[in-house]
């Protein structure tokens, strides 16, 4: 809020409602990127402890099938969600500093 | 008593026969460089404003990357054309001293330690080498496991399986790679060391950087050293290397940082 | 003394010298992590540096705690911390 913007005549308003609604934009897209990070995170979990234990031996024709399915199915859910919100796969992470970045940038 | 506006900021420690700055040569900002020569040794500084130069404003400037950008290059500027005429140690970006006393201090007190540096980097540049792969180019191509429509959802996990694998063995590697070249370049080298791979928003590359070496060459090994980063580049076609320099010595003026590179 | 500057000058090599605009990158992972570093009197210390670093991160990769002590003898691998871009 400038002092600019309120000197200007009666586009002052139309002007303020558009920051007004790209903010909420943006701030819907914030929170969109924070979120599908953590379910990413998540899915990559998953999917890792899915196939060590398929490694493992211990899971069933079926649960693999199963476990398969779900995990697809979760991916694509991920990429209709990103995109939707025009995230880049890029997009989602988490910088932890002298940690590195939440999730690995190549997997 | 009149309060201080100012404080010194030093560039770089250079031999005392050093006649004086090289002429004209403006500094971080935007003060004449001038020399404080001590008996040995003198160091190169100019005095800045204490309005930006003091603790709380100079760490505000400090966090604006544009104002970094133009005080780290004024303070190369200054090093680099010092480095023209004499050896010079570089001294760390910011470091500050509230008047010439302290300075002919630090000078004195630090003489032993800066007199290796200077004879340590005599004679001597330091050259960068970077080096970049495009990960598809590393991964060998993964072996289409059989599909079988049957079960779509295990043939999802075999595939995510390769996938996997395959950016494993990149990393390999792409990391034995980075090893075989930093080492064939410090074996040319005096000292040598990696800084941490550059960060792709700020440094604007595709694919991985797998190595980001400085390297301290003696002068008469120059272009065996260029050779050397040329045949890199040909001997690992998935391989970009990038030289750059001649740098001043920045990252070789401390004893333990030569120590990690190889010793010729 | 003849230095690598004197022989070397730009356009007589086919590798990129100095002589064009120089990487910020380039040059922050020098003179912010590089050179002699000496405290005392001094109205900026190095510590503080350091914190600036950390509200740089996002930015400036070059310089991370510990890091330099890490490379001892150039066997650390910058992809083992999964920081590859």
């Amino acid at each position: 809020m400038t002092g600019r913007d309120q000197s200007e005549s009666h586009d002052a308003t139309p002007n303020v409602r558009q920051r007004i609604a790209v903010d909420r934009e943006s701030v819907e897209r914030g929170l969109a990127s924070l979120v599908l990070t953590i379910i990413e995170l998540l899915r990559q979990l998953m999917e890792r402890q899915a196939l060590r234990r398929i490694d493992e031996g211990d899971l069933s024709d079926e649960q693999v099938e199963s476990l398969g399915l779900t995990l697809m199915a979760l991916e694509d859910r991920m990429t209709e969600l990103r995109e939707h919100f025009g995230l880049s796969p890029d997009d989602l992470n988490i910088d932890l500093g002298p940690l590195g970045p939440l999730l690995p940038r190549d997997e | 008593m009149r309060a201080k506006t100012s404080a010194i900021w030093l560039y770089a420690v250079v031999p005392a026969a050093q006649r004086g700055a090289p002429a004209g040569l403006t500094g971080v900002a935007g003060e004449p460089v001038r020399l404080i020569t001590g008996e040995r040794l003198s160091v190169l500084v100019g005095d800045v404003p204490l309005s930006d130069f003091d603790h709380d404003p100079l760490r505000d400037h400090l966090e604006d990357l544009r104002w970094l950008e133009e005080a780290a290059r004024a303070h190369h500027r200054v090093i680099d054309a010092a480095a023209r005429s004499s050896d010079v140690v570089p001294l760390r970006f910011a470091t500050l001293y509230h008047d010439e006393a302290a300075v002919r201090a630090v000078l004195s007190e630090r003489l032993e330690d800066f007199t290796s540096a200077l004879q340590r980097i005599a004679g001597r540049t330091e050259w960068g080498v970077k080096a970049y792969v495009d990960p598809d180019m590393l991964a060998a191509p993964a072996d289409e496991p059989e599909s079988d429509q049957n079960t779509p959802g295990t043939a999802y996990l075999r595939r995510r399986r390769a996938q996997r694998q395959g950016q494993r063995d990149a990393r390999q590697r792409a990391a034995q790679r980075a090893e075989e070249i930093h080492t064939a370049l410090a074996d040319l080298a005096v000292g040598a060391l990696q800084h941490p791979p550059q960060d792709a928003r700020l440094a604007a590359y595709r694919g991985w950087m797998i190595l980001n070496g400085s390297y301290l060459v003696d002068d008469e090994r120059a272009q065996e050293f260029a050779a050397a980063v040329d045949s890199c580049d040909q001997r690992f076609p998935e391989v970009r290397l990038e030289l750059s320099g001649p740098w001043p010595a920045y990252s070789f003026t401390t004893e333990d940082r030569e120590r990690q590179g190889e010793q010729s | 003394m003849s230095t690598a500057r004197d022989e070397h000058l730009p356009g007589q090599s086919p590798i990129a010298w100095q002589g064009q605009q120089i990487a910020l990158v380039d040059l922050l992972d020098r003179v912010l992590a590089g050179g002699v570093v000496i405290s005392g009197e001094i109205t900026l210390c190095i510590a503080d540096i350091d914190l600036v670093r950390i509200s740089l991160r996002a930015l400036v990769a070059s310089v991370r705690a510990g890091w330099d002590t890490n490379t001892a003898g150039g066997t650390a691998n910058p992809m083992a911390k999964g920081n590859i871009p």
